[in-house]
């Protein structure tokens, strides 16, 4: 009757929010990428643009997602990436990977990595890649559910 | 059930008594994937003395139903409502992934924290619903949204499945896509309670509104009951008339009565899918035995007996 029924929750689709914080004009690549998710078999969540960290974090609390996709061309990702990662801590979520992308230069990247945010591809990454990524990151956060699940206080 | 998964479902029990929306969020999602798990917090809040209505927002792919939904919650919310919202859109069967695209459509309200709303996919189900949709609007409730709000899959087809959890149906229509002779043959016009023609700002709109008078019987006993009228997201045209509608439908639905229906369809529901679980389980349990059933020279009625026998055993 129903695809995928009885499955544990872990088996079921990885759900990805893809926010925009900003105008940069790039549409057409957050609906390629949007594309490759759903055709990778994960229920895509793409809201338009999300103006403030809060409208992001807000919108990933209510469709519960696994993973929050940042994309970002215009050259702020150090400023919009830290502040959705302080907006999740403020509001105590932890089970919510972020994976950016963009034009994000080499010495950025750790210093994104070090706050949480992962990936941090930029234009031209073979899809193949953006996608294994957000799946190792849905999977850890989805063992971490789980194991809080169980270990909860 | 572990010690610890018990506390972890006390904790979301309570936030959802308490309206908090990480709670709301992740009870939803173990609506849609862990029965087992969703059942102890249903029981835990679930108060049979409330009443929740659920409105349909029905009508052909892209007639504007996210749009006017958007337009809609916040009016209601200025009545004194808290609004839930569910929209499904449709997985693919292919690789189980969907665009969740309602959202885009009324980002701009959701703001507000009387306002909920969730994106869901189909996961397979028929009808335009998913599976998960009772179910999340059953945790809405009882986190004090009062009005829920679902949005099924656009089809052009009348999917009488959301008679089953919706008491007022608005059916929505736009010039263009598609007559409303279609619409008629397709059963649309029996089962809405409002009939809204959207995009009055295009034209065809007058004409389709005139048409769709034909098809909607307006002499009573449904002439009472069903309301046709014009809108425009574009122009907020029409949005007043629409609550007004709403709200005047809500009242003239017998409110009992339509509780009762709908615990009776929802326990059924529950109920085979409890026992179409336990058949996937004995059939894991004696892959074997369900194995050489179809493969030996029984026939298919005789084998299901059996399996239904051998559930029904196991139980005792
Ligand atoms: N001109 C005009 N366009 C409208 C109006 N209402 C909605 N639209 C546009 O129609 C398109 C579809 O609107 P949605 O609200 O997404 O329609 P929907 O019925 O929810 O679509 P699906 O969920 O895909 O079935 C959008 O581009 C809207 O901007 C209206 O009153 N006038
Ligand atoms: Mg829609």
């Amino acid at each position: 009757m129903v695809n995928g029924k009885n499955l544990k929750y872990s088996e079921k689709p990885i759900r990805v929010l893809i926010a925009k914080p900003g105008i940069d004009g790039h549409d057409r690549g957050v609906y390629v990428l949007a594309r490759a998710f759903r055709d990778a078999g994960m229920e895509v969540i793409y809201p338009g643009l999300l103006p403030t960290p809060e409208s992001i974090v807000d919108a990933a609390i209510d469709e519960d997602v696994d993973v929050i996709a940042l994309s970002l061309l215009n050259g702020a990702h150090m400023a919009v990436f830290t502040k959705v990662m302080k907006t999740l801590n403020k509001k105590k979520v932890k089970d919510i990977a972020v994976v950016g992308g963009g034009i994000i230069p080499d010495e950025d990247k750790p210093k994104l990595e070090k706050i949480g945010v992962t990936g941090n591809y930029g234009p031209g990454t073979p899809l193949s890649v953006i996608i294994e990524h957000v799946k190792m990151r849905a999977f850890a956060v989805r063992n971490e559910k789980w194991g809080r699940k169980k270990r909860a206080t | 059930m572990g010690k610890k998964e018990k506390s972890y479902l006390g904790t979301l029990e309570r936030g959802i008594k308490k309206g908090e929306r990480q709670s709301i969020a992740r009870a939803i999602t173990l609506a849609e994937s862990d029965p087992a798990s969703f059942s102890t917090i249903i029981k835990a809040v679930y108060d049979p003395k409330k009443y929740m209505h659920v409105v349909g927002v029905i009508g052909p792919p892209g007639c504007g139903k996210s749009s006017l939904i958007a337009l809609l919650a916040p009016k209601l919310v200025e009545n004194g409502h808290r609004v839930g919202i569910i929209a499904v859109d449709a997985s693919s069967p292919f690789t189980g992934g969907s665009f969740l695209g309602n959202r885009i459509r009324m980002q701009d309200v959701l703001d507000n924290d009387k306002i909920f709303m969730r994106s869901m996919a189909s996961r397979g189900a028929k009808g335009g619903l998913a599976m998960g949709v009772m179910n999340a609007a059953l945790v809405l409730g009882s986190a004090g949204f009062d009005y829920v709000i679902v949005e099924p899959v656009g089809s052009g087809q009348a999917d009488v499945d959301i008679l089953d959890i919706a008491s007022t149906i608005i059916v929505v229509l736009a010039p263009g896509l598609g007559d409303e002779v279609q619409a008629a043959k397709a059963g649309l016009m029996e089962i809405g309670d409002v009939f809204v023609v959207n995009k009055s700002d295009l034209p065809g709109a007058e004409k389709a509104e005139r048409d769709l008078r034909y098809f909607v019987s307006t002499s009573p006993p449904n002439g009472e009951r069903q309301k046709i009228l014009s809108t425009s997201v574009r122009l907020k045209r029409g949005i007043e008339e629409l609550l007004k509608a709403t709200i005047v439908h809500e009242t003239h639905v017998d409110k009992d009565a339509f509780k009762i229906r709908r615990l009776r369809l929802e326990a059924s529901r529950i109920a085979k899918e409890i026992f179409s679980t336990k058949v996937d389980e004995l059939a894991k349990e004696k892959e074997k035995w369900i194995a050489d059933l179809s493969y030996t020279s029984i026939d298919p009625y005789s084998a299901a007996e059996r399996i239904v026998y051998a559930v029904e055993s196991r139980d005792r």
